[in-house]
């Protein structure tokens, strides 16, 4: 595949006539089995390739994209792209394309996730029917895999090409009211191990009995990691470095002040060989080890290319992968820092409602267990929170250790005070 | 095209129980513009062919963008093979699929000027000018205009016989502008949510006018007060608001798939239970749904769906009474439907069809109401225009929306402009508070272009209408 995505470049150097160009070629290979209620619903299997060239004369862009990859096609791409350039309005904001520049290591695709056949794949989700049956319950979810070979060229010179993978297994098991997900996810099949998955399924499952009635209020959480990681990914879309310096977000005029709580950070790693990442963006900004967050100050955003360039500093390509540090806190020591409070597996539906001050809503979701004098009494109702995530951090009692819990994300249990709960749901 | 024979052949001699070829091209055209600056003028072609195998109460799909006959056969096979493979994992006998006959049929959007033949530099010219508007008042900091055009070219055979030939076209302009104060920042955006038409709606819209509009609307927001402290009030909401409220709480719990469990993993399920058909009071005698997949200019009137079924029109919701759901073959006989209601559809030709929201409106009320009647005869409520932040759980019940545009009724008239308001609500709370609805003059469409659902994640498109109807003791406050 590697021949057949250089190949495309070559073509597009030879025959391109454009002041500047940026080509972003992706082949991607997916195989996906789709399960609910003990049955496979859905089977998908497929590969296809994206081309997509950006075109530039006098200032004027244009781009195209097609997914066939032959002569008379790509020509039809370049003359598409070079056309849409050519009667287009110059772009103020556009910025020549990257030059040559030395591509960071990442860890590339798995082997063992590029030669997990279908088989396999159905015999992980009959596993799955089986232990939902021997608890008389249905289980639902989704065995994936994806391979995927990514090449970037620019008329200036940069030339990259890396490959990743992904293995993905969620499961929701479901008895009357009782309801919970877990799921794992790798660039590494081999780190896969199902009864572990399982296990952590049924014992998750099995803390949860019939919800009872519980009101909205401020209260103590403890968020697990897959809560931290669905609440703090919303961080992603919105810190933003000309979003800020705009005025249109929270971070306006905060970049090196201690926004965040003291104990928060928050860090986008590519030498975590745990996490998954890609050495550099389709714009072509290499990736690093870049902290967002130390120690409750606001330390960098995402910049691109034509603001970094406005700015006079280096871009930064945006959150590939997050990476919060933990403390050593468990979570039965946390269970005795507050009175009482609510352990949260994960959120649902997380929205913004305010944009300038960062506001989200969300609601909980796959169970949440009440806790008082130290011990799980029961389960309670999903509720709605009205939060913001800078403050939230401002409230961290207490840090467990950073785990991964997906592929692309290590975080850790976070026990926090006053969690802004406004509404409930009657399950 | 000679690979449709082709494919169900192969799938026949491979003992296929059924078989569909989608053979799908799709076109797109997109232009961002943000203060100015063109950061995205593409055309963009996805193009290739999806193979669907039933076999043994099971499904296959399998895609490719290679069109040789050495490829067809080979999607074909992998289709085959995967579903003897899903078939190992079936509950009782399987999946069944609800009879349907033959078509042989052709489809295509009505429209007088076809978007993708207007010349980039008019388009540019036109989306400048707006862009132009909205900077030329002071406080707008930041001016956005998106326009995507896009059309599905499909050739769909399956062994039943059918024949198709399906374009399907819409656009759909956003225009948002963006005012910065010291202390806030506040967006207004014109979004009408995309039609099935040509570039004569583009043209109809004024833009120009509707930017001095949005760019007056966005400078007042950003300056008006907040309603304070929660509490019940009415609301009266737009159809262009109410298109995403009934989006949510009434068009993804009547999937019949989610009410299934289908999606219990990822989108969630639905409280809109088959023993609740013919009985439960989704809303007030005065809400009528109905889901219409002929509705001119609708973005799910695409003649048939994907599954070769063709657009029908029925009561989803009547006389408040929840009636029937939107279906798929598949989903329809696990509750003994008997027959499908065309809902299955597909974003691209790799994407395995799911059981998606038709176009699903609100009927306009029977008694002459105008929505200045409707705000006079209102002493305390709340006035929401445009769609903002909207959240529900995970069983379409509880759920929290914003909006665009706020104004606060007192005794009757539009008292004073408000921002980050948020009303709580719940089903069936919500829609039997509603009491009176606007008559058929004030009835208008809005479209969803970015329906997400599914795993892998798709994207669908469908019409939702509605006049301005006003709901009673709703909780509705300002924002933390």
């Amino acid at each position: 595949m590697k021949e057949i995505l250089s190949h495309i470049a070559e073509f597009v150097a030879q025959n391109c006539t454009a002041d500047d160009y940026t080509l972003n070629v992706e082949y991607s290979d997916s195989h996906e089995t789709r399960f609910a209620q003990n049955a496979i619903t859905q089977h998908i299997a497929g590969s296809n390739i994206n081309i997509y060239l950006e075109t530039v004369f006098a200032g004027k862009t244009g781009s195209a994209s097609i997914n066939q990859d032959d002569p008379e096609a790509l020509k039809r791409l370049i003359t598409t792209a070079e056309n849409t350039a050519k009667l287009n309005q110059e772009d103020p904001e556009y910025v020549p394309s990257q030059g040559f520049c030395d591509i960071p290591k990442c860890h590339g695709a798995a082997d063992a996730t590029m030669y997990l056949n279908p088989e396999k794949m159905v015999d992980i989700v009959k596993a799955s029917i089986a232990n939902a049956h021997a608890k008389s319950a249905s289980v639902s979810g989704m065995c994936e895999k994806h391979y995927q070979m990514h090449l970037t060229a620019t008329k200036n010179g940069f030339f990259g090409i890396y490959d990743n993978s992904y293995f993905g297994h969620s499961m929701t098991l479901k008895k009357d009211a009782v309801e919970t997900k877990v799921s794992y996810s790798s660039r590494d099949y081999a780190t896969f191990k199902l009864m572990d998955t399982i296990g952590k399924l049924n014992t998750q499952f099995d803390s949860l009995g019939k919800p009872q009635s519980f009101d909205p209020q401020k209260i103590a959480v403890i968020l697990r990691p897959s809560a931290l990681m669905d609440f703090f990914g919303f961080l992603a879309w919105t810190m933003n470095r000309r979003y800020a310096d705009e005025g249109f977000s929270p971070y306006t005029d905060q970049l090196g002040q201690s926004f965040f709580g003291k104990d928060f950070s928050l860090a986008s790693l590519i030498s975590d060989p745990d996490l998954s990442s890609t050495p550099f963006s389709h714009d072509a900004i290499t990736a690093k080890d870049t902290s967002w967050v130390k120690d409750g100050v606001l330390a960098n955003m995402p910049t691109d290319r034509y603001w970094a360039k406005k700015l006079g500093i280096e871009p930064l390509r945006g959150m590939r992968n997050l990476y919060i540090p933990g403390g050593d806190i468990s979570e039965a020591e946390m269970l005795q820092m507050v009175p009482k409070g609510l352990i949260i597996n994960r959120f649902w539906y997380i929205r913004t409602v305010d944009p300038k001050r960062g506001e989200l809503t969300g609601m909980t979701r796959d169970g949440v267990l009440y806790f008082e004098n130290g011990k799980v009494s029961h389960a309670v109702n999903n509720l709605r929170f009205n939060e913001i995530p800078h403050e939230v951090t401002r409230r961290i009692l207490a840090m467990g250790k950073s785990i991964l819990c997906e592929s692309d994300s290590k975080m850790p249990t976070l026990l926090v005070e006053d969690f802004n709960f406004v509404d409930k749901t009657d399950f | 095209m000679k690979y449709l024979d082709l494919a169900l052949n192969e799938a026949e001699i491979l003992g296929a129980d059924y078989a569909d070829i989608r053979i799908q091209k799709t076109t797109s055209q997109s232009i961002y513009l943000q203060n100015q600056s063109l950061k995205q003028t593409s055309n963009q072609v996805l193009d290739g062919y999806g193979i669907r195998i039933f076999k043994d109460g099971a499904w296959g799909f399998a895609h490719s963008n290679v069109y040789s006959a050495e490829a067809v056969q080979k999607t074909v096979k992998r289709a085959f093979e995967i579903a003897k493979l899903s078939a190992t994992a079936k509950k009782g006998a399987g999946l069944c699929l609800a009879p349907e006959r033959s078509y042989i049929a052709s489809h295509k959007t009505p429209m007088s000027i076809d978007p993708f033949s207007v010349p980039l530099s008019e388009k540019v010219a036109l989306m400048l000018e707006v862009n132009r508007i909205l900077k030329s008042y002071e406080g707008i900091r930041q001016a956005v205009f998106y326009l995507i055009m896009n059309r599905d070219e499909k050739l769909f055979a399956s062994t039943l016989g059918t024949r198709l030939e399906l374009s399907n076209t819409f656009i759909d302009p956003i225009i948002v502008a963006t005012a910065v104060t010291a202390e806030d920042s506040q967006s207004r955006t014109f979004d009408e949510g995309g039609r099935a038409i040509g570039w004569e709606w583009i043209e109809s819209l004024d833009l120009t006018e509707k930017a001095k509009q949005i760019a007056q609307e966005a400078l007042i927001k950003v300056k008006a007060e907040t309603l304070g402290a929660e509490q019940r009030r009415s609301l009266i909401l737009d159809p262009n608001h109410l298109g995403l409220t009934m989006h949510e709480s009434v068009g993804h719990p009547t999937e019949l798939d989610r009410v299934l469990g289908w999606e219990a993993d990822f989108a969630g399920i639905s409280f809109a239970t088959p023993e609740k058909l013919g009985n439960y009071q989704y809303g007030s005698k005065i809400v009528n749904f109905v889901g219409d997949n002929t509705l001119p200019q609708g973005l799910a009137t695409n003649g048939f769906d994907d599954d070769g079924v063709p657009g029908q029109k029925w009561h989803i919701i009547k006389d408040g009474i929840l009636q029937e759901y939107g279906s798929t073959r598949d989903t329809a006989m696990e509750i003994g439907l008997g027959y499908s209601r065309g809902c299955n559809r597909a974003t691209y030709y790799f994407d395995q069809p799911i059981n998606r929201i038709p176009n699903l409106y609100l009927l306009p009320g029977k008694e002459p109401l105008t929505p200045g009647q409707l705000i006079a005869d209102t002493e305390d409520g709340v006035y929401i225009q445009g769609r903002g932040s909207f959240s529900i759980d995970q069983h379409r019940i509880n759920f929290q929306f914003g909006g665009d545009f706020f104004w606060e009724i007192k005794d009757g008239k539009l008292y004073r402009p408000l921002k980050k308001v948020l009303y709580k609500s719940c089903n069936p709370e919500f829609w039997n508070s509603c009491d009176a609805i606007c008559d058929e003059r004030y009835w208008r469409p809005f479209g969803v272009v970015n329906c997400g659902k599914g795993q892998p994640s798709q994207t669908a498109r469908m019409t939702h209408g509605s006049a301005p109807a006003r709901f009673r003791n709703i909780r509705v406050g300002g924002s933390q």
